[in-house]
């Protein structure tokens, strides 16, 4: 017999059948919405951001690789929740509950799938993280990014080609890069942990104090885009938002030429 | 089939609740936003409740309220831009944003610009209190107000060194509301404290509008005439920089003159290799700090702050590192601080010295304290 609970006028097994049945579905309702707002998303604009580098494809296909990998699991995990849930309810099954030390075989093969898929993962993503993490290219940085609560300074070598020099050109949260060439930053952080990130670009990184992190990539086309801080670095983490403006090399050339007559205004 | 009564019952109290919730910050029973009364160093009863509801409504007939601003229009500043920059926040259709101040600015310079907003007791230094119609960085000679494109300059790049971060990304319309309000916050508390002062003195407050209209303008027209005093850097007295030996040997009379105790004597706050050591007994305040009495500290918003003269090795220019800024900071002193004006003491070719001294310092490895400019970064590279 077993055990009853709650008020009274929950005890009918026909309301019970109900009260039941509204929970399956509200829990239905959570991998149809979920599955539903990705396939939405691309079509409404509120899906990944405009790619404009030349490595971005390669996170996007991880990205989008991952996110079937999961989203498949999280049906099929949803699925027999909800169905289980259909089958096993108290109402059509009054035996006791019958317990069981488990199955040997199905605990190797929930632990042998998802570890081979993972490594599977970490196999497969190797030469993208190496062209985004470990290959950096042997260059002169092409700037410094010093991030620090609640802004992004940014120091461009001078004339002479060399960081941290009397000459360097020194702005804030405005950041200018040639399209089509290799760029190269090292980032710093005055204070916190904060996170240098460029949405188009495909570029995270973290920004740790004590330590300089070369961050590099190659932008592909011209125009404005978002520099925003991905680590909650203070109660001002939200207005720590930068520009980043991508334009040729002539342009590229000229902002810095005038930003280094303002810099060394005598009048 | 109707669901359950008692699942219904609660189901409806939750969306209730929510429904609430969601209400409450909206139009629940938060007051409109009011100017703080200057109470800063005056113990709460030395003026009766009549004296302060009568600075209060005088202060509100010339200035109106945060979310409703008013100023003569005499003065020159232009209501349009206050009203952009005042009031709570929220967007016109258009994309027109209302309540720069409150959404930019407010949570460390507070609604009244008194500088002690939520986030201000964090701050070193304090945020700018606007009241005492004291800004530190301008172009502008000793003792005068900033000019329009000084308080700009600010907005847009910040104050380096401090928690004042840049605004370089709002478009120019919003930075010159935010200007103008600044201004309207700095008026309003200089002709705060002068009422204060006629309270003290005994005097009758300034009721009438033309009287009203007078002490105004007392405060504006010295913000009118800071657009004409601005500080020229003599040209004519600029060494030669063409040439590093040129330069070298600027720089070598530069640090003559800044370790020369009789005449410039920046020695004597920023040390003798510009690490901001000079000042062994620590005494150092600025206008907004000395006042503020150890013994009475519930007289003041926020505690008594020490003001520690500037290490100029680290390359961090507060008032901009343009060679123009520099001579300005030196010509003409830096407002509300020790740093004294030396236009009148050093000549402009001594000040250029200085200036390019003082910019080629944090390249050059400090002799008494050599680990400082060595980079303490773990390279990754």
């Amino acid at each position: 017999m077993p055990v009853e609970f709650g008020p009274d006028e929950f005890k009918t097994n026909e309301r019970r059948t109900i009260v039941t049945r509204f929970w399956i579905f509200l829990f239905l309702l959570v991998p149809i919405l979920g599955v539903g707002v990705f396939l939405w998303a691309p079509y409404a604009g509120v899906y990944l951001p405009q790619d404009v580098s030349t490595h971005g494809h390669k996170i996007d296909h991880l990205f989008t690789f991952i996110l079937l990998l999961t989203g498949a699991v999280f049906i099929a995990t949803e699925v027999v929740l909800v169905v289980f849930m259909w089958r096993y309810d108290r109402e059509r099954n009054q035996d006791p509950v019958k317990f069981t030390h488990g199955s040997h075989n199905l605990e190797m093969v929930w632990t042998i799938i998802p570890a081979a898929t993972l490594l599977f993962i970490a196999i497969y993503q190797m030469n993208a993280w190496a062209e985004v993490k470990i290959d950096r290219p042997d260059i002169p940085p092409t700037l410094k990014v010093t991030a620090r609560q609640f802004e992004w300074r940014l120091q461009y070598p001078g004339p002479d080609g060399v960081l941290d020099t009397r000459d360097d050109i020194h702005t804030v949260n405005d950041l200018h890069i040639p399209v089509n060439e290799q760029i190269l930053i090292h980032l710093e952080s005055d204070d916190v942990l904060h996170s240098f990130f460029l949405p188009n670009l495909r570029i995270k990184q973290d920004a740790v104090p004590g330590s300089t992190i070369p961050v590099w990539f190659r932008a592909t086309e011209i125009g404005a885009f978002d520099l925003v801080c991905a680590e909650l670095c203070g109660w001002g983490h939200y207005k720590m938002k930068g520009r980043l403006t991508i334009e040729s090399r002539e342009d590229f050339e000229n902002w810095l030429e005038q930003k280094r007559q303002e810099q060394e205004a005598v009048q | 089939m109707m669901l359950g009564k008692h699942l219904a019952s609660r189901v409806g109290a939750v969306v209730l609740g929510g429904l609430l919730l969601s209400f409450f910050p909206g139009c629940g029973g938060s007051p409109p936003a009011t100017f703080r009364l200057n109470m800063e160093g005056r113990s709460p009863d030395q003026f009766s409740a009549e004296q302060k509801q009568l600075v209060v409504d005088i202060l509100t007939a010339a200035f109106g309220t945060p979310d409703d601003p008013y100023i003569f229009p005499e003065t020159g500043l232009d209501l349009e831009k206050l009203r952009i920059a005042a009031g709570p926040t929220y967007s016109e259709a258009e994309g027109v944003r209302h309540g720069l101040f409150r959404q930019h600015c407010a949570h460390c310079h507070g609604v009244t610009g008194d500088g002690a907003g939520p986030t201000a007791a964090f701050l070193n230094p304090y945020p700018r209190d606007f009241r005492k119609g004291v800004f530190k960085f301008t172009s502008t000679g000793p003792g005068a107000k900033p000019t329009t494109d000084d308080l700009k300059k600010t907005l847009r790049n910040g104050i380096q060194g401090t928690a004042m971060p840049s605004f370089v990304l709002l478009p120019e319309a919003e930075i010159e509301a935010l200007v103008e309000y600044v201004k309207y916050l700095s008026i309003r508390g200089q002709v705060e404290a002068s009422l204060f002062l006629y309270l003290e003195n005994e005097e009758d407050l300034p009721e009438s509008r033309d009287a009203l209209l007078d002490e105004v303008l007392l405060v504006s027209n010295q913000w009118r005439d800071a657009e004409s005093q601005i500080v020229v850097p003599d040209l004519k007295a600029l060494p030669p920089r063409d040439s590093s030996e040129e330069l070298a040997a600027s720089i070598e009379r530069g640090r003559a003159l800044f370790r020369d105790a009789k005449t410039a004597q920046c020695i004597k706050c920023h040390g003798p290799t510009g690490l901001g050591d000079g000042n062994d007994e620590g005494d150092l305040f600025d206008d907004w700090n000395k006042e503020k009495d150890p013994a009475h500290p519930e007289l003041w918003a926020l505690p008594k702050q020490k003001l520690r003269p500037r290490n100029l090795r680290l390359g961090i220019y507060r008032g901009g590192r343009a060679p123009a800024d520099i001579y300005r900071r030196i010509f003409a002193g830096i407002k509300g601080t020790p740093m004294p004006a030396a236009g009148k003491v050093l000549k402009p070719n001594q000040i250029w010295d200085l200036v390019n001294y003082v910019l080629q310092l944090p390249y050059e490895p400090s002799p008494n304290r050599p680990e400082e400019t060595t980079k303490l970064t773990r390279a990754r590279l």
